[in-house]
């Protein structure tokens, strides 16, 4: 796998790089700004491209826009934004252009090699990527009535999946269950709480965030 | 005589000096300082409004003086009407028709009867002085053919007649603001006096009627005659015409300029005078063109008696419009008495301004009020406002009390001497409107002062926010992938306690991060920053420690202190919500005209908190909070 990663802090670039290498990954290119990540992707066409949200000039959204331009320009390069905010918004905002290949992860959970390698392949394989943290806060949110109390434990596990955009089969190897189950599950969520998108749609983990989000 | 009065002749200066070049610094400093020296005595004696109050023993005296000249006047044209029926009758314009005499008669009183009006008005300068002196004058051709008089009236009158042109152009000159105002004003009139003082000594003392062949009217005898020399008194005759007509060319010039430059509520009062005064002008070197063709001045000539019934119409309109201009200033002056008296029913800022502009006919009235304790100017609201600039129809007129300025006014400068008619009441007035104006200022300047204060600390929690994140949440990522490094190298020696120690120090540090990013979400949110108001209370009701419904919030941005005081009104809000037991909240946020409206409903119990640091901010911007029962409403200005 050939990735890009763009952070602009040295320190947690090179720590980035040097994980990568270790685990067999092959990084085509570093960038420290959004401009030359750009440039990277261009000539390196790597199959996903890490990307810190903070980036120079104005470290605001730079690499969240760089993001979505890298997904509208090249469709087969994944994006993954790195970033210390649990912020369901930028998420959210990355998944509603381009919800396919695209993954929000907080920066902490990369130096877990694991979890990184598990994301890049997810990323590969067209699925999408949503911080567990993000997922586990939503549904903490306090509700009035709490539409997910009609949910069994193993529904609000597939849920938690969903949200966190893994594919229905996926879910079945992490859960050591059938496909068909799980197709079962995510049709029993989605009637329960009058979820209207298809479950097999990639707009579907879009849609679950926004409803965690949801008032009451 | 008026100009004597203490108190009047003091100020004289100051309106003319008022119209100099800004840049002339010093210069209106020392009239400034004038200003301030000279309104001490009329502190000490007060009422120096209005025309009453001023009434010193001068100007009492001055009312006799007149009705001797009503009385004068009325001997000198009744006198000349006798005149020109006598034997010199077919000497005179007067004598020469019905129409002419009525048209000298008219002319001469008129002029005279303006002079008294403008004199008892008690007006400034000397433009009744002139007015009455011009319309002696204006008799002095019909006593010229007093033939069986004593000599000395038709050697007089020859001397007095030279005089009546240059007064009616000192007269036209001085007519608006009781001086002439300017340079070329002053060297014509004075160039004026002294061609015909030299052209009247030079015929009394060397013109021999006898040998004068344009002599119509006294040409037997010339009682100052010293040496007859009929070249020279032909010499000066023919100059003294030709030097009368380019006289009254330049006075043309000089009230057309006037009254192109005046401005409009200024030319509206120059019109009545300076109108007729062209046409006088024009008569004038009609005459002088028609005299070219013939040797005598022969009143029965169709062309020459048209020129001289233009020249009296001109006269009588111009006499008419001197009347009428003392009316007009009477008129204002009555409805500046009249602001003083609107002025107990505790008008509204600015009301003042209007209330001016109004009785003097001049919407671009300005006032701008001084106020001592910031060194400047500001307007009935309390905004700043440059130092209202004098120039080209404007004119600026400090009003002083007890010695100290309290505002300058703009004015367009038709009405002479402002401040004087500006009395005691208004005076108050102004005073009132200054001091409330201060207050003001000082309001907004302290609500300035507040909402940076607020800028400066939201400033520097965004500073905060942007150094922990850039600066310890790096280091300690840094950190946690150091211990993990060591971890794996651990595992890879089979070291378990290290590994152990190491796995737990991973825990520990993912705990501090977490804190941390809390603790820097709670001093500023970056996506309240980034993404505005919405995406902001979103992630607060996140983690909310109770149900919030964000029920309606508008997808747009608003200045970042706006933004700021909404944000933290609600996390303020629904602390205390929670703190009363409630078990949800509702929160809306719209734009409501200029002001970005946050509510908060709950239904917790007990007394609201006073939500000061919410109050503090929205305060500064200058917005509103209350918080009563279950509802918490926020109003904060948000420009458009």
């Amino acid at each position: 796998m050939r990735v890009v990663v763009a952070e602009d802090v040295m320190l947690t670039r090179e720590g980035i790089t040097r994980l990568l290498t270790d685990a067999g990954v092959d990084v085509a290119a570093e960038a420290g700004d959004a401009a030359s990540l750009l440039r990277a992707v261009r000539t390196t066409q790597p199959d996903v491209a890490i990307i810190d949200i903070r980036m120079p000039p104005t470290h605001t959204d730079e690499g969240l826009v760089a993001a979505q331009q890298i997904r509208a320009e090249h469709p087969t390069v994944g994006v993954l934004i790195l970033s210390q905010y649990i912020e369901p918004h930028y998420a959210m905002r990355l998944l509603d252009e381009h919800p396919e290949r695209t993954g929000y992860l907080l920066k902490e959970r990369v130096f877990d090699v694991t979890n990184l390698i598990d994301a890049l392949r997810r990323l590969a394989d067209g699925e999408t990527v949503v911080d567990p943290t993000i997922v586990t806060r939503l549904f903490a949110r306090k509700r009035r009535p709490d539409p997910l109390g009609q949910l069994t434990g193993r529904e609000r596990e597939v849920l938690a999946l969903v949200a966190e955009g893994l594919s229905n089969r996926a879910i079945a190897a992490r859960l050591f269950v059938t496909e068909r189950t799980v197709e079962a599950h995510v049709n029993q969520i989605f009637q329960k709480l009058s979820l209207s998108i298809g479950p097999g749609s990639h707009r579907r983990v879009l849609a679950v965030l926004a409803y965690l989000r949801q008032p009451g | 005589m008026e100009g004597k009065v203490p108190g009047t002749a003091a100020h004289r200066g100051c309106p003319q000096d008022g119209t100099v070049a800004s840049t002339e610094i010093s210069r209106r400093q020392r009239c400034h300082n004038q200003v301030m020296d000279r309104t001490g005595p009329s502190a000490r004696t007060p009422a120096p409004l209005g025309t009453r109050g001023r009434l010193t023993i001068l100007a009492q005296l001055a009312v006799p003086a007149r009705v001797a000249a009503a009385i004068a006047g009325a001997v000198v044209a009744a006198g000349a009407l006798a005149v020109a029926e006598g034997p010199g009758r077919a000497t005179t314009y007067a004598g020469s028709s019905t129409a002419g005499a009525a048209l000298t008669l008219s002319a001469g009183v008129g002029l005279i009867a303006a002079g008294l009006v403008i004199s008892l008005s008690r007006r400034p300068g000397r433009t009744g002085d002139l007015a009455l002196l011009a319309g002696f004058c204006w008799f002095a051709p019909v006593w010229m053919a007093w033939q069986d008089g004593p000599p000395l009236v038709p050697g007089a009158a020859m001397v007095a007649a030279g005089f009546t042109f240059p007064l009616i152009v000192h007269l036209v000159l001085t007519c608006s603001t009781g001086r002439a105002d300017s340079k070329p004003a002053r060297l014509l009139a004075a160039v004026v006096y002294a061609e015909a003082l030299l052209a009247a000594v030079a015929l009394a003392l060397f013109r021999n009627p006898y040998f004068d062949p344009g002599c119509l009217a006294n040409c037997n005898v010339n009682i100052f005659l010293i040496h007859s020399l009929p070249s020279l008194a032909r010499t000066v005759q023919i100059g003294d015409r030709w030097f009368t007509a380019a006289a009254a060319a330049t006075l043309t010039v000089v009230c057309a300029a006037r009254l192109v430059r005046a401005s409009a509520p200024a030319r509206q009062r120059l019109l009545p005078v300076h109108v007729p005064a062209i046409g006088f002008a024009a008569a004038v070197i009609a005459r002088a063109a028609a005299l070219q063709q013939t040797t005598v001045e022969d009143p029965f000539n169709p062309s020459l008696f048209t020129i001289f019934a233009i020249g009296s119409a001109a006269v009588i309109l111009l006499a008419a419009g001197l009347i009428s201009g003392v009316a007009r200033a009477r008129a204002e002056r009555r409805a500046v008495a009249r602001i003083a008296a609107s002025l107990e029913e505790a008008p509204a800022p600015g009301t003042l301004q209007s209330a001016l502009a109004a009785a003097l006919r001049d919407p671009a009235l300005q006032i701008a009020y001084w106020l001592p304790s910031t060194q400047r100017y500001a307007d009935a609201t309390g905004q700043a406002v440059p130092e209202p600039p004098a120039g080209p129809g404007r004119m600026v007129t400090r009003l002083t009390r007890s010695g100290r300025t309290i505002a300058v006014i703009s004015h367009s400068g038709a009405v002479p001497r402002i401040e004087a008619q500006i009395g005691p009441a208004i005076r108050l007035g102004v005073e009132n409107e200054r001091l409330q104006a201060e207050l003001l200022a000082q309001l907004e300047e302290l609500r300035a002062s507040r909402a940076r204060i607020v800028e400066t600390a939201d400033t520097e929690r965004r500073g905060l926010e942007r150094n922990l994140h850039d600066g310890a949440q790096q280091r300690l990522l840094a950190l946690s992938y150091d211990i993990r490094l060591a971890c794996a190298a651990a595992r890879a020696h089979g070291d378990t306690p290290a590994e152990t120690a190491l796995a737990q120090a991973t825990a520990d540090v993912q705990g501090v991060l977490g804190e941390l990013r809390d603790l820097a979400h709670g001093i500023y949110p970056a996506v309240l920053a980034e993404a505005g108001i919405g995406p902001a209370l979103a992630t607060l009701a996140d983690t909310a420690p109770l149900p919030v419904e964000i029920l309606r919030v508008e997808d747009r941005r608003y200045p970042a202190p706006v933004e700021a005081a909404a944000y933290f009104a609600v996390v303020e809000a629904l602390g205390d919500t929670a703190r009363r037991g409630a078990d949800h909240a509702a929160v809306t946020v719209g734009q409501e005209g200029g002001r970005l409206v946050v509510t908060i409903q709950h239904n917790g119990t007990g007394g609201a908190a006073s939500m000061v640091a919410a109050a503090d901010r929205i305060g500064a911007l200058g917005g509103s909070l209350f918080s009563r029962d279950t509802t918490c409403r926020a109003e904060i200005p948000c420009g458009s």
